[in-house]
């Protein structure tokens, strides 16, 4: 992926940008909003990563002019405030994620990827599939290998999220978000539990895992025999 | 500066208070309109009597006349003499026509007539008369006069009240004054030095009333509570500071013994990744520790309370029992919830969602397995109440106002893991929706209740 990394902070610019090019993707970094503003304007990049405090334009000044000026490009927030009120005015103004630091780049990358391959909002999907598993989103059921799994509402829309992220890893995080619409981090196992329990749901005698759990950042669900990546 | 109270700047102070000053003009209008009430006597004394003596003379002067002026000289002469005799008689004067004395002891009058203020002789020596003089037909003219001395007496005497009169109101005044100083700057000293106690450091002081309910007692009341307040405010950020010095340190100085440990040149590379893991674990609570401060603050600060929109109560609960329930089971609680449809109170979902984890996780992490867990939200006299009860061990009651207290923990040795922020957070939210938050005996267990100021309406 080609992603702009717009942020002052020199050490947090460089450890996003080290991290992201060990992942193989190309990265170019601005340190003031005038500048990320100038770049991002030719929309060749996939998805930027936008610091909230920026001088010159700030970040929200920035994702807003873009915005106005039609560049789709899918942006993720960073930013030192993690207020709710924060949060809500950032997607208000354009914004696609909204990540509050300190953050584990495990995160960011999770984010970014989910980010990258968002698929269009015009995109009527009815029916995941993912293997032998499938999903109708219509008729709120769910097979694998031609066996109904009997699913409870919210053990269905964690799946779904799974699905539609498949292949790549998503992190706590964006399933509490997601799943629950919790924007912050409870100390109890909930995640781990819930994916337990529809991992159960989910498995027959003699076929394999689909969920696998990513040390240290999340969770993917992956076809089996698929090439996993990050 | 106490030592000022003492030694010759003593006197100076009493002076210089308000109620001295205030005594000493009231000292001041008192003596002058008492001089010009002593004045007024005097004037008015002095004029009756006068008329009074006039009057006397007047009549006197008008028998012998009238009565004797037609007879013959000497009977007039024999009447005259008669006047003169005995205490408190008047004096007279029968002066003949070409001016020799033909009796009494006044003074010649020559031509004068009418009245005339005259000098006497007799045996106390010399004395002022007020005279009448006039002359009867044939030439004669008689004098009739009465002492002024009994006048000037009497003015003596109230003069004499008076200046007494005044000098012991001056006294008095003064006295008066400078006791309520003395008073009033005992009470202001008791103030002073409750509140130079205070600056010096101990804060338990109180100023003490005197139980009259006065402006000074009344006073003295409001400062009180403003102490008490204060206090209240000195020990938390006390207990916080230290109890952040603690929560904090005890992680960092693990973090440097992991660090200090993995240094070691003899480590191995699996070492080094354990020691890695432990140091990023311990940086992680750090952080969310200081998330958590962040958050109590920002919530404080009621800055969200714009952000309010209308919320369903009944699918918080839901959604946070059905979220928490298989974490519950798994570890050996109970969590049911019970809720009647449709509670919605104006609010931001997500803080009373966070509110309603804490709650649960307070109960998760501070009971043991077994532990059955109640969310309830129903309507009480049309509040909007949510509670959050526990078949545990409960709190005692002298400590359920501190658990809501930051990093207040009734573990004292803090061996368990957690915070000590979760109740604090609750209670921040509880206060932005203006909710009433009460601890209570769920006998046996804990029971928490948030009651909204809001009318639980329908969410529709």
């Amino acid at each position: 992926m080609k992603i702009l990394v717009v942020e002052d902070d020199k050490e947090t610019a460089a450890y996003v940008a080290r991290g992201l090019r060990e992942q193989g993707h190309v990265v170019d970094h601005a340190a003031n909003g005038r500048d990320g503003l100038f770049l991002a304007g030719d929309g060749g990049y996939d998805v930027l990563v936008v610091d909230r405090m920026l001088p010159g334009i700030d970040g929200l000044g920035l994702v807003r002019m873009l915005r106005e000026s039609s560049v789709r490009t899918p942006v993720l927030v960073l930013t030192a405030l993690g207020g709710v009120g924060d949060r809500v005015k950032g997607l208000d103004a354009g914004a696609d994620d909204y990540l509050a630091k300190p953050f584990a780049f495990a995160e960011l990358l999770a984010r970014l990827n989910a980010l990258a391959r968002r698929p269009p909002l015009v995109d009527v999907q009815t029916v995941l599939r993912v293997g032998d598993l499938e999903m109708d989103l219509l008729k709120r059921s769910t097979t694998r290998a031609g066996r109904e799994i009997d699913l409870q509402p919210r053990e269905f829309q964690l799946l779904e999220y799974l699905m539609r992220h498949a292949e790549r890893v998503v992190t706590r995080t964006m399933l509490l978000e997601a799943v629950w619409d919790f924007h912050f981090d409870p100390k109890t196992n909930i995640v781990e539990t819930h994916i337990s329990r529809l991992r159960a749901k989910l498995a027959q005698p003699g076929v394999p895992e689909l969920i696998h759990t990513v040390r240290g950042a999340g969770y993917a669900l992956r076809a089996p025999g698929s090439v996993a990546n990050a | 500066m106490p030592c000022a109270r003492r030694g010759p700047l003593r006197t100076p102070r009493v002076l210089r208070t308000t109620s001295f000053r205030l005594a000493a003009l009231y000292l001041l209008l008192f003596t002058a309109s008492a001089v010009l009430l002593g004045a007024v006597v005097f004037w008015v004394t002095q004029a009756t009597l006068t008329e009074q003596l006039k009057t006397r003379v007047e009549t006197a002067h008008r028998h012998l006349v009238e009565d004797f002026g037609s007879a013959s000289l000497q009977s007039l002469v024999t009447h005259a003499v008669d006047y003169g005799r005995g205490a408190g008689a008047l004096d007279y004067l029968v002066q003949s026509p070409d001016g020799k004395r033909l009796a009494g002891q006044l003074p010649m009058v020559g031509d004068q007539r009418g009245w005339l203020r005259l000098t006497a002789e007799d045996q106390d020596g010399r004395k002022p008369v007020l005279a009448l003089a006039t002359a009867l037909p044939n030439g004669v003219v008689v004098a009739i006069g009465d002492d002024l001395r009994r006048i000037r007496r009497a003015e003596e005497a109230v003069l004499r009240a008076f200046a007494w009169g005044i000098t012991a109101t001056i006294l008095l005044g003064i006295g008066g004054g400078a006791w309520l100083s003395h008073v009033f700057l005992h009470r202001v000293d008791t103030i002073s030095r409750t509140a130079e106690a205070i600056i010096g450091g101990d804060l338990a002081q109180r100023v003490p009333l005197r139980g009259t309910g006065d402006d000074l007692d009344r006073l003295a009341e409001t400062l009180n509570r403003m102490l008490d307040r204060i206090e209240t405010l000195v020990d938390t950020v006390r207990q916080v500071t230290s109890n952040i010095a603690h929560d904090l340190r005890t992680p960092l100085s693990r973090l440097g013994q992991v660090l200090e440990d993995a240094s070691v040149p003899s480590r191995s590379e699996t070492d080094h990744a354990r020691a890695l893991d432990r140091a990023k674990t311990e940086v992680e609570a750090l952080l969310a520790t200081f998330a958590a401060l962040l958050r109590i603050a920002e919530v404080e600060a009621g800055m969200q309370r714009a952000a309010f929109r209308q919320v369903d109560l009944t699918s918080v609960v839901k959604t946070v029992a059905e979220a928490f329930a298989p974490s519950a089971e798994d570890a050996g609680y109970t969590l049911v919830a019970e809720t009647a449809p449709g509670i919605a109170i104006d609010g931001d979902r997500e803080l009373l969602t966070q509110m309603l984890v804490n709650l649960v996780e307070n109960v998760l992490r501070h009971t043991p397995p077994g532990t059955r867990i109640r969310l309830r939200v129903g309507t009480i006299d049309g509040r909007a109440v949510l509670v959050v009860e526990d078949n545990g061990p409960g709190v005692p009651e002298a400590e359920r106002d501190r658990v809501l207290r930051r990093f207040y923990r009734l573990d004292q040795s803090r061996s368990t893991p957690g915070s000590g922020l979760g109740l604090s957070l609750v209670a921040a939210v509880a206060d932005l929706h203006g909710a009433a938050l009460r601890l209570s005996d769920a006998q046996p267990g804990l029971r928490i209740s948030v009651s909204f100021a809001d009318t639980g309406r329908s969410a529709g």
